[in-house]
């Protein structure tokens, strides 16, 4: 009974939380299914009296879901490809590498996390404006191609590594590059693989910034067609809550995707050194 | 700063290979993050409505203002107030979960995935969610809640429960976000670590204490100083839940940074404020590192 | 084995590298030469929302009209709108028509960021002579033109019929004085208990102003007719202030600190008898199978009085197509076009001579909210710092009062010694 309770108890704070946490959720993809007449009314229910999927339809006619997606992937999928190569590849010298003003200038990657966009984004929306970068790609994309969240989060995780492993590798005979993509790397896949999902998340739900750069509705991503649901006075909920459930289904199952990686790492393939 | 010295005697092959693995990240920050943050330093000297082309020097005006400024000290009382409520409270809650996540045997993508469920979903969308959940006269969880004898107070309505109801949902959000930095942390500790004190003879207490906090301290002072830096920052949970109100009670300094450069234009002023942040987090920031010694790296 | 792995793979990064490279540049380029005769307007807006599709129906009406004239429309929330608009026009960017509340045309105005259209109603293009009198002054700054009216709403009084019902009141003979309101509203308002049910709801921040209409309706104002000087301590404004504070904070008749989409889901879901809101809320009330009516606002002490409200069009300072952005102005203020968004979107037309149109009919809602056009007053309607005294000092000080922080007196006296001091410019 006590081996039981000792083994059960786990599992019961993770599912209590885990309930705290899905239940908003639930509410939201079952508002999604009401339609409009039941989503705002008093008492409120959880469950729809009529199911509907008219919520669904309704946002695929009226904003153009396919572009947006499009948008969508190429500016966060790209923005997480080239961030991870720049920010691994940086992180790994602040960790692994010595080099006079190591120290200084990390303190300046810090430096970089603690002014608020809000005031830096005007000087940098009128400097790609003289660029003419704005409603592109390049503009949207280059100047998140590094993070300084990123370089911190990799950095520490690249600081946590055995030092013997470069030790041993550079007697070897082993390049920095070797060094680097065919060790550091895969140790670090469980980091590596939550940075990826930060980044795809960050970027896949950011709406300013993709608004600030983009003028066209040729380059809108999903945040900024979800915005439309929610006009100046006027929400529609139903649609809204609709359209939230489509756009982080893809998010889901990238997380979900990226599991296979969290759990490797270190604590298994370190055992073969 | 000795061994500073000792190294520029030796500018070996790891200084040239540094240079190559910094290069691209540093070209981009430089000119991407670095020149606008100069240059918003060089605005907070002066006066710029953004509405105008000209932008006059007026040295330290910005900042005397601002000093006298009630509102402002009204906010920076209000963003102590969040990160004293968010930070300590999310962690540890990441960290149990964290720790139990990583004990369960069974279905541990399942809790994770839920858990993170929060952190991809965007503020704009769980203000409206927790609104609806909350509201004191139609809300589902007020209903509820009423109808078994729990009497909710009128959260994000009321000058006193406002800002906890803020508190609340922040931690909601990024318990995920911390939980899933903190796991991968876990997963990177030896197993043959956990072996070894178990052979020794130590509990699971004396485990967590002895293998698990020493090897996760470079994970954890990552997660605690990101949480501070960025519950100083707070802006988008404030903005969407109570707009600052009421009476300002949640009102944060990059509420009000945002409400002066944007609402009333005033981009030069908004500067000011932001440098003065930034100088508060740098200092909290240093400190942190010293505490946890950030300089030895093993 | 190593050394030839690591040449095998230095192409491949090359490829990819030059791969992203050309696929930017292309993207970058994607812009096509437009052919020589053929004008394209930049036009920015906010319409988001349900009223979206009506405003996107006009813009093709107006393209097919005009085959040269092209309009590409950039639809996003205001905030971002507002945020990036001022910079673009200062830095010899921006769009060549923008549109956005009226109550923003002096700041821009007053630095020069957007086009004088006095020539767009010198010409009659747009005869001001059928826009609502409030709507003129509202379009101008330094009583010259400088936007052209996009939309215009009144607020009327919604009220629940089957609430009224309930409360023993006539759901077919809404309140027309202050009298017959307050009685209607403690008829209709349950403070005790756990069925609480609230007779107006007042929103007092994010929404659209509520209190300035109980203030006008008492006789009081904020500011003096000329935007000189506050009037928040006049005698009126007090005594108005008094009455529906009171009424909020002993009777309960309003939760306080409301915002305008609290007020209304509280409405929405029958929990509050009255609201006082714009014609927006229509769609949504009806699909929601509410039974409700509007009626004007009933009248005070002062005499009868609403809210405009109007979002404005305005040319871009840099914009090359003057005549075609007139001609698009031109185009949406006309007759036709005004009765078509008037029946799509339940606004009232921003023109006065449509109010007995056969055609406008079709919304029976559009209609009645023309009715009170010539009792609309706009809120800080010219003044420069109209956001600042609403956010800095209005709002504040309502909700001083409502939240028991202080006196009615003490505080509308202190929030009129700082209004003066901005209205001066101390």
């Amino acid at each position: 009974m006590a081996v039981l309770l000792r083994r059960g108890a786990p599992y019961l704070v993770l599912v209590l939380a885990a309930a705290a946490i899905l239940f908003p959720f639930l509410w939201m993809i079952l508002t999604s299914l009401k339609p409009e007449t039941e989503i705002v009314r008093f008492p409120p229910k959880l469950f729809p009296d009529h199911f509907t999927l008219e919520s669904y339809k309704n946002i695929w006619n009226r904003i153009p879901f396919l572009t947006l997606f499009k948008n969508s992937v190429i500016f966060s999928v790209g923005v997480t490809v080239v961030s991870l190569v720049f920010d691994s590849m940086a992180a790994f010298a602040f960790a692994r590498l010595r080099f006079p003003g190591k120290d200084k200038a990390f303190v300046l990657i810090l430096v970089a996390l603690m002014i608020p966009v809000q005031v830096t984004m005007i000087p940098l929306f009128l400097m790609l404006n003289d660029w003419g970068w704005i409603d592109t790609f390049l503009g949207l994309m280059v100047p998140r191609a590094t993070n300084a969240f990123g370089i911190f989060m990799l950095r520490q995780f690249f600081i946590g590594l055995p030092k013997e492993l470069d030790e041993s590798a550079r007697m070897d005979g082993c390049s920095e590059l070797r060094l680097y993509a065919r060790i550091i790397i895969p140790l670090a896949k469980p980091a590596i693989a939550s940075l990826a999902i930060f980044h795809l998340m960050y970027n896949w739900n950011d709406l300013m910034w993709p608004l600030i750069i983009t003028t066209s509705k040729e380059m809108r991503t999903i945040p900024a067609g979800l915005a439309l649901f929610m006009g100046q006075h006027v929400v529609e909920y139903g649609v809204l809550t609709a359209g939230v459930t489509i756009s982080i289904a893809p998010l889901v199952i990238a997380f979900l995707c990226a599991q296979t990686y969290f759990v490797q790492g270190i604590a298994f393939t370190g055992l073969k050194e | 700063m000795i061994s500073l010295k000792r190294r520029k005697f030796t500018p070996d092959r790891q200084t040239r290979a540094a240079i190559w693995f910094l290069l691209p990240s540093m070209v981009t920050l430089c000119l991407f993050v670095f020149w606008p943050i100069v240059d918003s330093f060089w605005l907070s000297f002066r006066h710029w409505n953004l509405m105008e082309a000209g932008r006059e020097f007026i040295g330290f005006n910005n900042y005397r203002v601002l000093m006298q400024d009630e509102r402002f000290w009204n906010s920076v009382y209000n963003t102590v107030y969040y990160t004293f409520g968010t930070v300590p409270l999310c962690i540890v809650a990441s960290l149990g979960l964290a720790l139990l996540c990583n004990a369960a045997l069974r279905g541990l993508s399942v809790f994770k995935a839920i858990y993170f469920l929060p952190v991809i979903t965007s503020f704009a969308v769980i203000s409206i969610v927790w609104g609806f959940l909350m509201d004191p006269d139609i809300g589902l969880l007020t209903y509820y809640l009423n109808k078994i004898g729990l009497n909710m107070p009128d959260m994000l309505r009321s000058t006193t429960w406002a800002m906890p109801a803020v508190i609340l949902v922040a931690i909601w959000k990024n318990v995920g976000f911390n939980l899933v930095i903190l796991l991968a942390g876990l997963q990177g500790i030896p197993v043959s670590l956990y072996e070894a004190a178990k052979l020794d003879g130590a509990n699971a207490f004396q485990r967590f204490w002895s293998v698990t906090l020493p090897s996760l301290r470079h994970t954890l002072l990552f997660v605690v100083i990101i949480s501070v830096i960025s519950s100083f920052q707070v802006f988008d949970q404030v903005y969407v839940m109570t707009r600052g109100g009421p009476l300002n009670t949640t009102e944060t300094i990059v509420y009000y940074i945002y409400h002066q450069g944007f609402e009333l234009l005033d981009m030069g002023y908004a500067s000011s404020m932001a440098w003065l942040l930034f100088m508060v987090v740098f200092l909290i920031t240093i400190v942190q590192l010293r505490l946890f010694r950030f300089d030895q790296t093993d | 084995m190593i050394r030839t792995m690591s040449k095998t793979r230095k192409p491949w990064i090359a490829a990819l590298a030059l791969l992203l490279l050309v696929s930017t540049l292309l993207a970058a380029c994607n812009n096509k030469g437009k052919s020589d005769e053929e004008v394209t307007l930049t036009f920015w807006n906010g319409f988001t929302g349900p009223d979206r599709p009506a405003y996107e129906a006009m813009v093709n009406e107006f393209m097919k009209a005009h085959p040269k004239i092209k309009i590409e429309m950039d639809i996003q929330p205001w905030d971002t709108l507002l945020a990036k608009l001022p910079t673009s026009l200062v830095s010899g960017k921006g769009p060549d028509i923008a549109a956005f509340n009226a109550s923003l045309i002096p700041q821009y105005a007053k630095a020069g960021n957007i086009l004088p259209l006095e020539d767009l109603y010198s010409s009659k293009d747009i005869d001001q002579s059928v826009l609502p009198p409030s709507l003129v002054k509202q379009m101008q700054f330094d009583g010259k033109f400088f936007g052209a009216p996009a939309n215009f709403a009144t607020l009327m009084m919604y009220y629940n019929k089957d609430l009224f019902k309930a409360a023993g009141l006539d759901p077919e003979k809404p309140p027309a004085t202050w009298d017959e309101w307050k009685d209607a509203i403690l008829k209709t308002t349950k403070s005790e208990g756990s069925d609480k049910q609230y007779g107006l709801v007042i929103g007092d921040h994010a929404t659209i102003p509520n209190w300035p209409i109980l203030i006008w309706g008492g006789g009081g104002d904020i500011t003096s007719a000329d935007g000189k000087s506050s009037l928040l301590a006049d005698s009126k404004t007090i005594a108005a202030v008094k009455f529906w504070s009171d009424l909020v904070i002993n009777d309960g008749i309003s939760p306080v600190n409301l915002t305008g989409a609290e007020a209304d889901k509280l409405f929405l879901s029958s929990k509050a008898a009255m609201s006082v809101t714009g014609p927006w809320m229509t769609p949504g009330f009806t699909a929601a199978g509410l039974n409700y009516a509007v009626a004007p606002i009933p009248v005070g002490p002062g005499g009868p009085v609403t809210l405009a409200d109007s979002v404005a069009l305005v040319g871009g300072k840099n914009t090359k197509h003057k005549e075609a952005v007139f001609e698009f102005m031109k185009f949406w203020n006309s007759k036709e076009q005004q009765i078509t968004l008037s029946v799509q979107s339940g606004f009232p037309p921003a023109r006065t001579d449509l109010a007995n149109d056969p055609g406008l009919k079709k919304n029976a809602f559009a209609a009645q909210f023309a009715t009170v056009a010539n009792d609309a007053r706009f809120y800080l309607g010219g003044q420069e710092q109209a956001s600042k005294i609403d956010n800095d000092l209005f709002i504040p000080a309502i909700q001083t009062i409502t939240n028991k922080k202080g006196s009615v007196e003490d505080v509308l006296k202190d929030a009129d010694k700082k209004l003066n001091d901005l209205l001066q410019g101390k």
